[in-house]
């Protein structure tokens, strides 16, 4: 990041107090950011159908079927539903954009819905977490010993 | 469902007759039921004196009344296949849309396959048609090669079998709305439903009642009726990804369409879902199959 940046938004993630419950990623659009009876109208069921050992959840929204799975975060990983709070007038604000977030809720899980379709390990969500690995490797600090092992193997990669 | 008769042995051994009917086609909400009823031929004549004729003039409790006597004849057999709006929804708003005069074949056809499989002797089946009645006779009979269709409009007044199939469907309908259970846990819904049509003000006033911002309404409800369009327009807006690739396919199918809609300064459809889920446009195709996208800044 550059020097000259101002501090970017500023993200509150102290313990939030109340549990939200279940957190639930839906295949569409919803034009609405502000709290729902979810839990009155979107009732997940157990199908009993088990794909790649992740039991599969059915549940409908807006007339559509969902098949859902949960997946658990990776270790070292935490979710937050995160609130934007209006900034305040007294705040030394420099940077008009800077927005300030709260977190309302942690998780460590998340079910993720498809529509029509069985949830398998080649969805998009699943595969997201592969990136945690790839940008581990790339920002890990090269040892002198790996660099060693590299130039001892000059042609492997040609 | 549970057979009344399960394949008595009248039926396995005399030709029979079936007639099937619907009901609860065409409201906005609750089930859709199709129901058949069946008899040997040569109960027929005995049939036709059971006044089931004209079924949709007859009262509610009529109907209850000749349902519960159908029951105890041990001449007739019967099997119902109840809908629920959730499935007729999910079928009619899947990727690939299933129409709504395909579920009423599968399920017609259903019956008959369930009767066959019971063992009963089917020679003729009378059924009311939905579509065109030619087209939907020659895909019941290439279906079931051995069976004589008679596909007709109005059926249900014309062939008593078809009257008491009408019953049969009416009946479990009316019973299964009667008996409604909600999934849904919101306050104050109520079952005073009407009729399920739009020209019914207690079923405009049930709409209302139960309309709900970003779900739209209880389960009770069909979502892919034209009924419900409207109001969904004044609620949350949803998109729907397989919505978007039906639009994509209706602009590249139609050229005029699209000459008009670019003459106007239109350069396309623009994704909506875009604006709020993320997609990953614009890198490489590791972050897209992710749908992971740059959060340079939160806003």
């Amino acid at each position: 990041m550059e020097q000259a940046t101002p501090p970017a938004a500023g993200v509150d993630l102290s313990p939030a107090g109340a549990d939200l419950g279940r957190v639930h990623l839906l295949p569409c659009g919803i034009r609405h950011s502000s709290a729902a009876a979810v839990s009155d109208y979107f009732k997940p069921r157990d199908t009993g159908v088990e794909v790649e050992g992740v039991r599969v959840e059915e549940a409908f929204f807006r007339g559509r079927k969902l098949q859902g799975a949960t997946v658990a975060l990776p270790d070292g990983y935490r979710g937050y539903v995160l609130e934007k709070k209006s900034a305040a007038k007294d705040m030394q604000n420099m940077d008009g954009d800077a927005s300030n977030f709260v977190s309302r809720a942690e998780f460590q899980n998340i079910t993720y819905w498809n529509h029509d379709a069985m949830p398998s390990a080649e969805d998009p969500l699943p595969r997201c977490f592969h990136w945690l690995t790839i940008a581990n490797a790339m920002h890990k600090p090269v040892t002198a010993e790996e660099l060693a092992n590299m130039s001892a193997t000059p042609n492997q990669n040609s | 469902m549970a057979a009344a008769a399960a394949a008595a042995e009248w039926a396995t051994k005399e030709p029979c007759i079936m007639g099937i009917d619907e009901a609860g086609r065409g409201p906005v909400l609750g089930p859709m039921v199709y129901g058949c009823m069946f008899c040997a031929r040569s109960y027929h004549d005995t049939l036709a004196t059971l006044s089931f004729a004209d079924s949709k003039t007859l009262k509610e409790e009529q109907r209850e009344e000749l349902f519960e006597t159908l029951k105890t004849n041990s001449a007739i057999g019967w099997e119902v296949d109840v809908i629920c709006p959730k499935e007729l929804s999910a079928k009619m708003l899947k990727r690939t849309k299933v129409n709504l005069n395909e579920i009423s074949h599968n399920s017609a056809m259903g019956l008959v396959k369930k009767a066959l499989s019971m063992g009963v002797l089917l020679t003729d089946v009378y059924i009311d048609t939905v579509g065109d009645p030619e087209k939907y006779r020659v895909k019941l009979t290439e279906k079931f090669p051995g069976i004589t269709f008679v596909v007709a409009k109005k059926a249900d007044s014309l062939y008593p079998v078809v009257s008491g199939a009408s019953i049969v469907a009416k009946v479990t309908r009316d019973r299964a709305l009667r008996n409604w259970v909600f999934d849904e846990t919101a306050q104050n819904m109520h079952m005073d439903t009407g009729s399920g049509y739009p020209g019914d003000p207690n079923t405009i006033q049930w709409l209302k009642d139960h309309k709900h911002p970003v779900f739209g309404f209880p389960t009770l409800v069909r979502f892919s009726w034209g009924t419900c369009t409207s109001y969904f327009k004044t609620g949350v807006e949803v998109t729907w990804e397989s919505d978007e690739l039906d639009e994509d396919a209706a602009s590249n199918g139609s050229a005029k369409r699209q000459v008009r809609l670019s003459s106007l300064g239109f350069t396309g459809f623009k994704r909506k879902s875009e604006e709020i889920e993320s997609s990953g446009k614009g890198r490489c195709k590791f972050f897209q199959a992710r749908k992971l996208e740059l959060v340079r800044k939160f806003q």
